[in-house]
Formats: structure tokens, sequence, C-alpha cells
């Protein structure tokens, strides 16, 4: 259930005297609560109080002679009927203008439709508007254990929050739970351990079997039993009811399955789950942690469902007193809770991210939208101009300029919305296809993603709106100048060439040309860069060698491997590694360069505030001689220390630049982790890109491998022979020693496509963009130059009279047709120069101001300009003087 | 004067309701009584249009009391059935009636 809609609580309230508004919106309110109504059952209710003549004929009342909302209608339908009649009499210019205008809206409909179901659609569950996420974030003093993000809660605060809260009536956890599926078919699948209340809470009933029971929650352990996803179901056991009561293994430990989700569903985060199991299973299911009974570790994340009547001010206020007698026991520690109706992606900053980046997305489609307007004005100005003696006529016979003005704006609004219509359509169609196309160009480590693209009524709504505001945009300048001509002269038919309204209709056309050619140049040299910058990425030095080198990982966590056994794991697994032919160099590594995770920590430096935050990396000593990392100064751990954990550290030199600074730093110790253990520098280390391709670490350390962080460790081959073949030997090593154990092994180059890949099809998207708006700008160059021509006919057959060459009449066209272009190419510079702090994040090894891209583009520019004009500059010299001087 | 003395079928059916619901007869038990006896769902602007025009007649009275959270806030508009309105209402029923004597319409 939900709120009564508010749009139409305010009609009735503008509309309807105090008193009926007092008992009408008291009653409806008051039967939408108790005999929970919908949302379209009270605006059918208001709509019956607003508009008596909408109600059964019993009770019609007659609409008065002269009411002006019919003589609106009337007038409307009478200006559709007639747009349509003069569309149809030139179909050439509706059918150019409606192509244009459906290519820009279709993109914007497309972006958004991507945003929508990222960030703004509710979720799958039932009655999703009382679905609400939270999250909390801290200021103060805080040292918390994280995984995923510090705005999760623990498990205990979940218990705190679901049992004292007065305004849910179910809150509900889940945390991903990548799990090793065991069996013939052995590999990774994704999963979420969830609270046994999850599907009560989401209102989705399994299609087959039965939902999770509160004992199964009732204490760690309680229940190994596990809910399957309808998809998983359906392909992994061709949905086979028999499923059911039968026991799959999950990291080694049977689970009994007891349902299978509603057909469809795919969990409630953007990683679509295969499985769902109790919460209370998180040591076989996040194994290696003991996270139940931590009170200060963010990993759950929290949906609850509002009871009816309850808004989500009330329910905020409810849960601020919670959080504030939970701060009681961390002084020093303020939590602020964040409650908003649910989406998938509810995790306050990604989502914040997510919708920075998506309005920047929709500000370059809006900009192609913006040329495709501007192009249709042009033309709308021109048609304009040919229909000047009608609209005089029509003045002169007594319209009122309004009148005129809304007959024009009908006329662009049709013109608007066909082109919306078409544009949005095309996108629906083909938006799927194209979304499965780029996500078949991502790396194959990215995780797959459940988006439901199908538009809903919010992306229609936008379709709608944006469609009628370009309508209004490209129509309304142009309707205003046509309607104000000079009558004298119109009637007289005398060249509206060289009234006064030309010259001021000529400022508007040239202006649409500044527009056009300057977000043409921002999007070719966005474009340019990105390309440039992919260009440069495949030269970057990262200051370490990928070649020849291979990387596995495995999932020794989830088959329940303890530090020893993984130790020994990794040492069996090294030794046969080395003998496989070809391979030279062997070593470990908690963190693959360039894999896309990091691993951080705290220090407390001499000199500097407690609690430095850095990243680390927990190496082998063969890491660096088998990636060529070179050691400046010191050494690196001997096989002793890196057996023992030994207190060592080997610093970046970008790290030992920021804390010791003009000092040896050998022999400097600093203490690490909130137990402030003391570590001694014995080496600096060569800066290199392991965490981000574009730039270099700073503040980073190696560690020597450690004993409690064996399971995650990636081994890191050097061969000299073929690396695919390489990582099959690697698996095949592995699985001599474990064959459950799910190995992933690749050549170290592929990670460098996980920072390609989003910039290469940005640039591709970017430059698809620029260059459809190139298209479209020089069509309005093109077109005003040929107008201006044509207006000018007289003029140019006198001045060849009078003696001026071919040479002279094209360089006066030309010239005039390019200054607007030329202080299009201005602007855009600076619009350029403008947003290049939001492109130097993608963009690698390359400065935001690159003259090679802004020098070539603007030249590109200007010739693709220069050609537009030339053409009709060149039908100007081939005047004939004498049919000139006659032309009328 | 026809519709001053006469009542129409919906204008019988409103006061009938008031009458069955005595002290208790605001907007939404008034709608569910009609609901639920004559089967007939009639929208709130249609009620209070009817009884608006029932109580310029002065065959109704209204009052505003009892405000509650689910109405959020908003008072309800409680209804009486006036003595002209009783009288109304009679005189529909009798004409109604003898227009019935000797007519069995299930034999009809």
């Amino acid at each position: 259930m939900q709120k009564p809609p508010r749009l139409a609580c305010l009609l009735l309230r503008l509309r309807l005297s105090k008193a009926h508004y007092e008992c009408i919106a008291g009653d409806l309110f008051e039967e939408f609560y108790t005999r929970h109504r919908s949302a379209s059952w009270f605006w059918q209710q208001a709509l019956h109080a607003l508009f008596p003549r909408f109600r059964r004929i019993e009770h019609f009342e007659p609409i008065t002679k002269g009411d002006p909302h019919m003589s609106f209608f009337s007038d409307l339908w009478q200006d559709v009927r007639y747009s349509i009649r003069t569309f149809r009499k030139q179909p050439s210019f509706a059918v150019v203008a409606i192509l244009a205008l459906a290519f820009g809206i279709g993109i914007n409909t497309g972006i958004f439709t991507l945003l929508n179901a990222i960030a703004l659609r509710p979720l799958p569950v039932a009655d999703a508007g009382r679905v609400v996420s939270v999250y909390q974030s801290f200021r103060g003093n805080v040292g918390r254990n994280t995984y995923g993000s510090i705005n999760y809660f623990s498990y205990p605060e979940y218990l705190k929050y679901r049992d004292q809260n007065h305004v849910f009536s179910g809150l509900a956890v889940s945390a991903n739970a990548p799990a090793s599926l065991g069996g013939a078919d052995a590999r990774r699948i994704e999963g979420q351990i969830v609270s046994c209340n999850y599907f009560d809470v989401l209102g989705r009933i399994p299609a087959l079997g039965r939902p999770f029971a509160a004992e199964e929650c009732a204490k760690e352990d309680a229940a190994a039993v596990a809910v399957l996803s309808h998809a998983f179901w359906t392909t992994q056991f061709q949905a086979d009811p028999r499923v059911i009561g039968s026991t799959i293994l999950l990291n080694r430990h049977p689970f009994t399955v007891i349902g299978i989700g509603p057909e469809g569903f795919a969990g409630t985060g953007m990683i679509p789950g295969s499985y769902w199991a109790p919460v209370t299973m998180q040591k076989v299911l996040k194994p290696g942690e003991t996270m139940l009974s931590d009170t200060n570790t963010s990993w759950l994340e929290m949906l609850g469902r509002l009871k009816p009547v309850v808004s989500l001010a009330s329910a905020r206020a409810d849960l601020a007193v919670i959080a504030g007698r939970i701060d009681q026991a961390y002084s020093g520690r303020t939590t602020t809770l964040s409650l908003d109706r649910a989406t998938f992606l509810g995790e306050p900053e990604a989502r914040t991210a997510v919708l920075a980046g998506g309005a920047v997305a929709l500000a370059v489609v809006g900009m192609v939208l913006l040329i495709a307007c501007a192009n249709v004005a042009n033309l709308l100005l021109s048609r304009a101009a040919a229909r000047q003696k009608e609209i005089a006529i029509r003045l002169s016979a007594g319209a009122s300029r309004a009148r005129l003005v809304q007959q024009l704006l009908t006329e662009s609004l049709l013109i608007a919305l066909a082109g919306g219509a078409l544009g949005s359509a095309l996108t629906f169609w083909s938006f799927q296809s194209f979304f499965r196309m780029v996500v078949a160009g991502l790396p194959s480590d990215f995780p797959p993603l459940a988006l439901n693209l199908s538009p809903d009524l919010r992306v229609l709504a936008y379709a709608v709106a944006i469609s009628a505001l370009t309508g209004i945009l490209f129509g309304l300048l142009p309707a205003l100048q046509a309607t104000r001509p000079d009558l004298v002269s119109a009637l007289k038919e005398e060249g509206a060439g060289f009234a006064g309204a030309h010259i001021s209709r000529g400022w508007l056309r040239n202006a649409l040309v500044v527009a056009q050619v300057s977000v043409c140049l921002v999007l070719l040299i966005a474009a340019g860069l990105l390309a440039r910058g992919l260009q440069a990425a495949q030269t970057l030095d990262p200051g370490f060698s990928l070649k020849g080198v291979v990387t596995a990982s495995f999932d020794l966590k989830q088959q329940g491997y303890d530090d020893a056994k993984a130790q020994q794991f990794h040492r069996q697994l090294a030794e046969r590694v080395s003998a496989v032919p070809g391979v030279d160099a062997v070593s470990q590594s908690v963190v693959a360069p360039l894999e896309g995770s990091s691993w951080g920590t705290v220090i407390d430096v001499d000199g500097f505030p407690a609690g430095q935050s850095i990243r680390f990396n927990d190496v082998s000593p063969g890491f660096f001689p088998l990636l060529g990392i070179p050691i400046v100064r010191g050494r690196v751990f001997t096989e002793a220390e890196t057996r023992q954990g030994a207190l060592v550290a080997v610093a970046s030199e970008a790290a030992v630049k920021h804390y010791w600074p003009n000092q040896n730093p050998l022999g400097k110790t600093f203490r690490m982790g909130r137990e402030k253990i003391p570590v001694e520098i014995v080496g600096i280390a060569k800066d290199i890109r392991t965490r981000d391709l574009a730039h270099v670490d700073t503040d980073f350390f190696y560690f020597p491998a450690k004993l409690d962080n064996q399971s995650h460790m990636r081994l890191l081959a050097h061969t000299n022979g073929n690396l695919v073949a390489t990582a099959k030997l690697i698996r095949d090593a592995a699985h001599a020693l474990d064959a459950n154990v799910i190995v992933t092994a690749k050549p170290l180059e592929e990670n460098l496509e996980l920072w390609r890949a989003p910039s290469r099809m940005l640039a591709l998207l970017i430059a698809a963009l620029g260059f459809s708006g190139l298209l479209l700008a020089s069509l309005g160059i093109y077109g005003v130059v040929s107008y201006a021509v044509a207006g000018r006919i007289r003029e140019i057959g006198i001045r060849m009279t009078l003696g001026a060459d071919a040479g002279g009449i094209l360089s006066l066209i030309l010239t005039q047709g390019m200054r607007p272009v030329m202080w299009g190419v201005i602007i855009g510079f600076a619009a350029c120069a403008a947003a290049s702090r939001f492109m130097s994040v993608v963009l690698y090894g390359v400065s935001p101001f690159d003259p090679l891209t802004f020098g070539g583009v603007a030249l590109f520019l200007t010739c693709v300009a220069m050609l537009a004009c030339y053409v009709p500059a060149r039908r100007a010299t081939k005047v004939d003087p004498m049919a000139a001087l006659r032309y009328e | 004067m026809s519709s001053r003395e006469y009542l129409g079928e919906f204008e019988q059916i409103v006061l009938l309701a008031l009458l069955r619901l005595g002290d208790g007869a605001y907007g939404v038990p008034i709608r569910r009584e009609i609901q639920l006896r004559a089967k007939r769902d009639v929208s709130v602007g249609a009620l209070y249009s009817t009884l608006d025009r029932l109580e310029g007649k002065g065959y109704v009275a209204s009052w505003f009391a009892g405000p509650t959270a689910e109405r959020g806030g908003r008072s309800k508009r409680y209804f009486r059935v006036e003595p002209a309105g009783l009288r109304a209402i009679r005189r529909s029923q009798d004409a109604l009636a003898v227009m019935l004597e000797g007519i069995d319409l299930k034999k009809v």
C-alpha cells in the first residue's frame, strides 16, 4: 500500500470549496487506508468529484455555452487538422523534421531508460512503494570493519532495528555471498544470504516449495537450507520439481533445497542471485570471518516494509531513536540513517555516483537533441518565410497573434510528438539487444547485470515530456518571429528578403548555427580525446611488465580451507607450476595487479596524525623480479620472512616521499592497524600502477605474505610459452591437488581490458553522437547559406552587373556563412576547457587540453562547414545577372 | 413542483441509507451501505452533490465532527434526516405503494 496520489489531493484542494474538500478528501483518505484502495481508485474518485460532467449520464449537467475550455479544445482540434493538411501538402519538411527529432529524442529516452533501470525503478516486489532501503553513515570516531560498503549494517544492529522499531511490518537484511557450487558442474554462483523473513517482507511467494521459516534463523548454523532462483532452477535442473527436498553442495556444505523463487525474480541487488540461504549460515557461505556476532561490522543491506499509514518521515524519526541508542556504546560517533524508497541501487554513495554519471550522459545526448532542435527550428524559419503571405493575410483578417502562435505551436508540437513517438518506439525495440551487445563487449569477469530495460510509466512520461519540451523549444521562437511581419511589404510580396524582418531573422539563424557548431565541437573533441587516451593506454607503461605473466585465483575460502591448509596448497602448487614447461618464475600476491581491487589498512607514522590510510599488497619475494619492479634501495623480503610473516615492509617511492621526505627511510618503523604493530621498512620499490591504470599508486606498501591471508592468495607465473596453454596447465596442476577447487586462470594482460573497455565504449558512443551531430549541423549550415543565397539573388545579380567576378561573390557568401561557424568553434573551445575536469577521469596519459585533438577536430569541423557553405555559394556564382534582375 | 414533492430514486436510496445508519452516517459508511444493500457503486462526488441538494431542500442537516489520523486529520461530515425529509420519503413511498396496488410484478 502507498500514499494517496499527491497531485490528485492538490487538484481537489484547488477546485473544491473548503467544506467540500474537508469531507471529500477525508472520506477518500479514510477509505484509501482502511479498505486498501489503489491509487487509480483514488484518481477516479477525485476526477468524479472534480468534473461532474464525467459522471454517468444521470448526473449530467449541461455545459454552459462559451465555456473557455471547450473553445480551447475545438480550436486545438481545428489546429491539429489544419497542421496535418499542411504537412500533407509538404511532406518532405515533416519527414525531415520528424526523423531528426526521432533520432535526438530516441537516444535521450535510451539513456533515461538505462538510468531508470539502474537507479529509479522500484524493486520487483509486491507493493514496491511501501518498501524502503535503509543505510547508515557515520561521523566522528569511526573504526569499523567493512565488507562491501561502510553504509551497511551489522547483524546485532539489524536485530535491534528489527525488534525495536514501530514503523515496519517487517525488516529484512541481505548480503551477497558468491559460493562454489559443488558436483559435476563445479563453478562459482552468485547468491545472497538473507534474513528468514526476506520473502515475506518483499511479499514474493516462492513458485514452488516454501520460503524460510523463522526458526531457520534462530541461531547460528540453524538450518542448511536454500531457495533457488527460478532461472537457476530452469537452467541447472531443467525445472525439475523433484529438486525440492534434494541436496546441493555450496562451499562443500550440503544444503537442502526447500523452495524455488518466483519467476523472473533474481533478488534485490544488481547482480542476479542463483540461490538464497539463511543469514545464519554466514560461516559456511561467507567463510573465514565471524560476522554474525560482531556488532561493529558493516556487511548487511536492510530493506523494510512500512506499516500502512506510516510515512517515510516518521519512519526516519523512529529509526533515528534506535540509532542514537546504538551510538551510546561508541563514544564520539554519530550515526545518520538514510531511508529511501527501495531501488536496485540503494547504497547512497554508489547511487550518487550513478546519478551524477547519468546526468552527464543525459547532458551529452541532450546536446545532440539541441542540435536537432536547432535544425528543425531553422527549417521552421524557412517555412515561415515561405508562409509569410498566408500569415499576413490571417493577421489582417483579424486573427489574434496569440491564436496564430497557438496554431504554429500546435504544428511544432505535433512534429515533436511524432518524432518522440517514433524515436522512443525505435529505442524500446532496439535497446535490449543493444545493451546485450555492450555487455558482451565487457571483460569476462565483469559481473552479470540484471536490468529491467522495458519501458515503464516513468520512461513514457519522460519521453512525452521531453518531446513536448522539444516542440516548444524549437517552435516558440520561430512562431513569435513569423507572426510579427511587416504587413504591408509582406502583402505586396515584394521579396521578404529585403524587409527588416529578414535581418532580425538572420541573426536568429546564425545564432542557431553557432549553437550547433559549438555543441558538435564539444562532442567531437571529447570523442577525440578519449580515442587518443585509448591509444595512449595501449602503450602506457604501468611500471611493471605484464608480458608472459599468467595469474590464477582460487576459491580456497569457499572450499573451507584454513590458513595452514591454504599455505600448504600454495606451496605445493608453486612447486608443480614451476615444473610446467616454459614457466621460469612463480610468485604469490594477495592482489593481482590491475585486477580492480585493493586492500587497505591504517598506520601511524611519527609526525603525522594517527590512522593514516594506506593501500598494500601481501607478496612473496618473487613478486618484484617476476613483474620487473625495480627495487630502488634496500632489499626485498627473504623466503624466511615470508614464511614467518615477519614485521617488515617494502614501501613505494611515493609513500616514502610522503611520509619520510628527505630522510633515509630504511630501518624506520611505523605502527600498523588497530593493534599498532611496529613494522620496519627494509626496501623501497619504484612506483607502479596496480590499483588504477590512470594513476600511479600513492601511499603503497608491500608486506610479506602473512599466514592469515593465505586463502586469498593469487598465483603469478611467468612463462616463455603460450599464455593460454600455461593457464590451462596451472588449472590442471591445481585440480591435481584438489579436484573441487574452482580456478580462474588468465593472462595478466587481460586485466588491462578492465580499464580500457569503459573508455572505449564511451569513445565509441560519443564519436557516434558527435558525427551524427556533425551531420545535422552541416545540414543546418547548408540550409542557412542556401536560404541566404536565395534571398539575395537580386543583390548578387546587381553586383555581377556592376562587375563583381565569381571569385568575389564566392568569398562574399563564404565569409558570411563561415562567420557563425567560427564563433561556434570559439565557444566550443571554451566549453571543452570548462568540461576538462570531468574528462580527465577517463583519460589515460593524455592532457584534457591535448592540442592535436583540439586543432585536428576544429580543422575537420571547419572543413565540413566550409563544404556545406561552398555548395550553395557556388550556386550563387552561377547566377545569370539578367535573370536575377528580372527575378521576382 | 413535482420534484419538490417526489424524490428521485437515488435520493430515496440516500435518505434510506441515512435512516439505517442513524448516528454514524457520514460519507464512508453511507457509500458502503449503498454498495452492500443496493449493489450500487456510487462515487464520492455524486454522493455529496445529492446530499447537498437534499440539504438545500431542507430534507437533511449536516455538521462536521470527529477528525481521525487516517483521514489526514480531516473532520467527518455527519448527516441526519430532518422531519421534512422524513415526510418526503413517506410521500414517495406512499405514491409508489398506491401505484403498485393490484399489480403483482412477478406475474406481469
